[in-house]
């Protein structure tokens, strides 16, 4: 036998041998976890309304800038924060929505695009999966309208789309929504930022520099009405037009 | 002045006792200033997210289950995030001890041709002295967390599990940068010095293919990984390079995906008094045309599984290395961490390290506390550090017994003699009374012993000593003799 198969063996059994007196079968264990407490807040008792005031107020706290649109006004509404930025060349998620990619602007469509090249952006545009408005989280599942990972990261500007329908109070609501386990996740609270230098909140250090945020009030928010989440609704749906 | 804590020792095998190590730092009032101004930023900012927080105590009872819960049934969830982690594209490896887990990253690298490779903070690779190991065999290992870089390049230890170079303030960190950067006009603006450390990384994160993280969590339902940064360098290596290895201690496993709903909303909360950090990443094995097409998990042992073999002190297993402890401790914030000896400082530090050096080293750690409770209130999983403290103690009381010739210790001499002094009335009597006498020798007009000689002295040269009263409360209840009922009235 290997050494290295040698150490998986060894410390199985060690941790085998260490909690011997607490061995369960996988059934036992099923059980277990399943009468764990969990007494914690799982639904968020806000209106619709007041869900998306918090998650305006949170991100905003974190340095992001939001905006508010209706779906008919996304487009101009993603033109002017463009043009607001003062910068011209924005990298798109290979499945971004035609219709936001407004026009007199460079932009350079994700179909693996080189890393240099993405590093060479001033911006970036994509959807999301989910805003918790508890936290001012931004949730990025990675699917298509999403962007790979480099794409959301080294463009010093990133401008999220996110619909009010997809906007959860709480973190435990995020989780129920999230049926299928995505593979790669990127929760986003704020801009990067750091406090290493006499706990100092410096935005800014790595990733995007400039968090902004168009919160787009689509029909389902008035047609749910508060109700609990429509099953219709689920994450893949809204959030972007195919998943990768 | 570039002199903050550049000497420490953290390794528990050559460090100083605490008693002893504390003095130079007791000593420097820039270090000590610096540590508590970070501390009580942090805390402010905790207390606040935690009392606006109203399932504060649901979420603290809900995530000690689920860790107690994952540690009971530790082998079987490793073997599940083995084979998830496998299935999904990632190389699972075991690691025994700090030495195999740094051969393990070496051949890992030495098979990618890598002479650099770029860092996330990880508090485990400290523990296994991965850099001095890398550097040693010819392979440099750039830390890309700001406070990280700041240690590095002014060649100190971290101090502080979540905020490394608190220890360290802005004129310092000015004054390495522009030594180790060759940046003559750097201001000591920290937006500046961020900055500064900003376009440093930029090209390194751009060009080496190969980089090393630790992790937060591991989830055994997906096979997934989960790494909690604020700065966005942890996404920079865990999205450019072509190769990630990632260290992980084996208690770092949790049961499912659903858990991060408990552990997300204490950790940034605890850890740095954020709602949530500015970036939480997970990932699954490889992705294709996204991130790292080689991916490689090195599990590690290194002391955890005979800590899991003790039942009261498994909990500390539990950590979830927020810091909130050390934060909340009276005694880090006067000495900071390097007294400590290990690269786990604060009171989690004193329970961890002892233990993770099977009590044969830093043995003067779980004496470091004055036991008030503090770090049990706050930490978010519930580990109950005093009552492992004390455990400790009792094993360090332990082991000297057995190993020193016991009747020339003075504690355990004078302990068996009030062992039998206690237990008859009459002895008990006859030692007050003699005890009167002798101490009145000692004691002055004002009713204190200020000197005493010998053992003694050990007291009274820090405190001074109440005298004996003149009269027991026994010798005042007997003279008193039987006083009439008011109650009965």
């Amino acid at each position: 036998m290997s050494a290295p198969l040698q150490s998986r063996q060894q410390i199985l059994k060690r941790i085998r041998a260490a909690t011997l007196d607490c061995a369960q079968d996988p059934a036992m264990r099923a059980e277990a976890y399943a009468a764990l407490p969990r007494a914690y807040t799982r639904h968020g008792q806000l209106s619709a309304e007041a869900r998306l005031k918090l998650i305006i107020e949170r991100l905003r706290e974190y340095d992001a800038e939001v905006v508010e649109s209706t779906p008919a006004e996304l487009p101009s509404a993603i033109k002017a924060q463009l043009a607001a930025s003062g910068r011209h060349c924005f990298v798109a998620p290979e499945g971004l929505s035609g219709e936001w990619l407004a026009e007199g602007f460079d932009w350079k469509i994700d179909r693996n695009l080189a890393t240099a090249e993405i590093e060479q952006a001033k911006g970036v545009v994509t959807a999301a999966s989910c805003g918790i408005a508890d936290s001012g989280t931004i949730v990025l599942h990675h699917s298509a309208a999403e962007g790979r990972r480099v794409a959301t990261l080294l463009p010093d500007w990133h401008l999220i789309i996110l619909r009010a329908s997809q906007v959860v109070e709480t973190l435990p609501e995020y989780f129920d929504r999230c049926q299928q386990h995505p593979g790669l996740i990127t929760w986003i609270s704020g801009p990067s930022a750091t406090a290493d230098i006499e706990m100092t909140r410096i935005k800014g250090v790595h990733g995007p520099r400039f968090l902004h945020v168009i919160l787009v009030r689509d029909e389902s928010l008035t047609a749910k009405n508060d109700e609990e989440t429509n099953p219709d609704l689920r994450l893949a749906e809204a959030g972007s037009t195919k998943v990768r | 002045m570039n002199d903050v804590g550049s000497h420490a020792e953290l390794d528990p095998r050559r460090a100083l006792p605490f008693s002893k190590a504390v003095l130079p730092v007791l000593r420097n009032p820039q270090l000590r200033k610096n540590v508590a101004h970070a501390i009580d930023v942090i805390q402010a900012k905790r207390a606040r997210l935690v009392a606006e927080k109203t399932d504060w105590q649901a979420l603290r009872t809900a995530a000690s289950a689920i860790r107690a819960h994952a540690l009971e049934n530790l082998g079987a969830y490793l073997e599940q995030f083995e084979e998830r982690c496998t299935a999904a594209g990632g190389t699972v490896h075991w690691a025994a001890d700090a030495d195999e887990a740094r051969r393990i990253i070496l051949d890992l690298l030495r098979h990618e041709k890598a002479s650099e490779v770029i860092k996330i903070k990880t508090m485990t690779s400290a523990e296994i002295q991965l850099n001095p190991f890398l550097e040693a065999n010819g392979v440099s290992a750039f830390e890309t967390d700001l406070a990280e870089i700041i240690l590095q390049l002014g060649e100190q230890e971290p101090s502080h599990i979540v905020v490394p170079a608190l220890h360290v303030n802005r004129s310092q960190v000015r004054e390495i940068f522009a030594r180790r950067m060759g940046l003559k006009n750097l201001s000591d603006d920290p937006k500046e010095l961020t900055n500064a450390a900003r376009t440093y990384l930029r090209q390194k994160f751009l060009s080496i293919p190969t980089a090393i993280s630790g992790a937060n969590f591991l989830i055994a339902e997906t096979g997934s990984v989960a790494v909690v940064e604020s700065e966005g360098n942890g996404r920079m290596c865990l999205t450019l390079p072509r190769t990630m290895i990632t260290l992980a201690g084996i208690e770092k496993v949790l049961p499912r995906f659903q858990d991060l709903e408990v552990m997300l909303q204490l950790l940034a909360r605890s850890a740095t008094g954020e709602r949530m950090n500015p970036y939480t990443s997970l990932w699954t094995g490889v992705t294709a045309g996204d991130g790292p097409q080689s991916f490689h998990v090195v599990l590690l042992d290194n002391g955890r599984s005979s800590i899991l073999a003790k039942p009261k002190q498994r909990q500390t297993l539990k950590c979830i290395r927020c810091a909130a402890c050390m934060n909340a401790c009276p005694v880090y914030r006067q000495t900071g961490g390097h007294p400590y000896g290990s690269v786990y400082p604060g009171p989690i530090g004193a329970i961890l390290t002892p233990q993770l050096m099977q009590m044969k080293f830093a043995q003067s750690l779980p004496y470091a506390s004055s036991l008030c409770g503090a770090c049990y209130e706050v930490c978010p999983v519930k580990i109950n550090i005093p009552e492992v403290l004390l455990e400790l103690r009792a094993q360090v009381v332990n082991q000297e017994r057995r190993e020193r010739d016991r009747f020339f210790d003075p504690m355990y001499v004078g302990l068996r003699i009030a062992n039998l002094l206690f237990a008859k009335a009459w002895l008990f009597h006859a030692a007050q009374r003699l005890g009167r006498i002798g101490l009145g020798l000692f004691t002055r007009k004002d009713g204190w012993i200020h000197s005493l000689p010998s053992i003694g002295a050990k007291w009274t040269q820090t405190r001074d000593l109440r005298g004996l009263p003149d009269e027991s409360f026994h010798e005042w209840w007997a003279k008193r003799g039987p006083q009439p009922d008011k109650e009965a009235k």
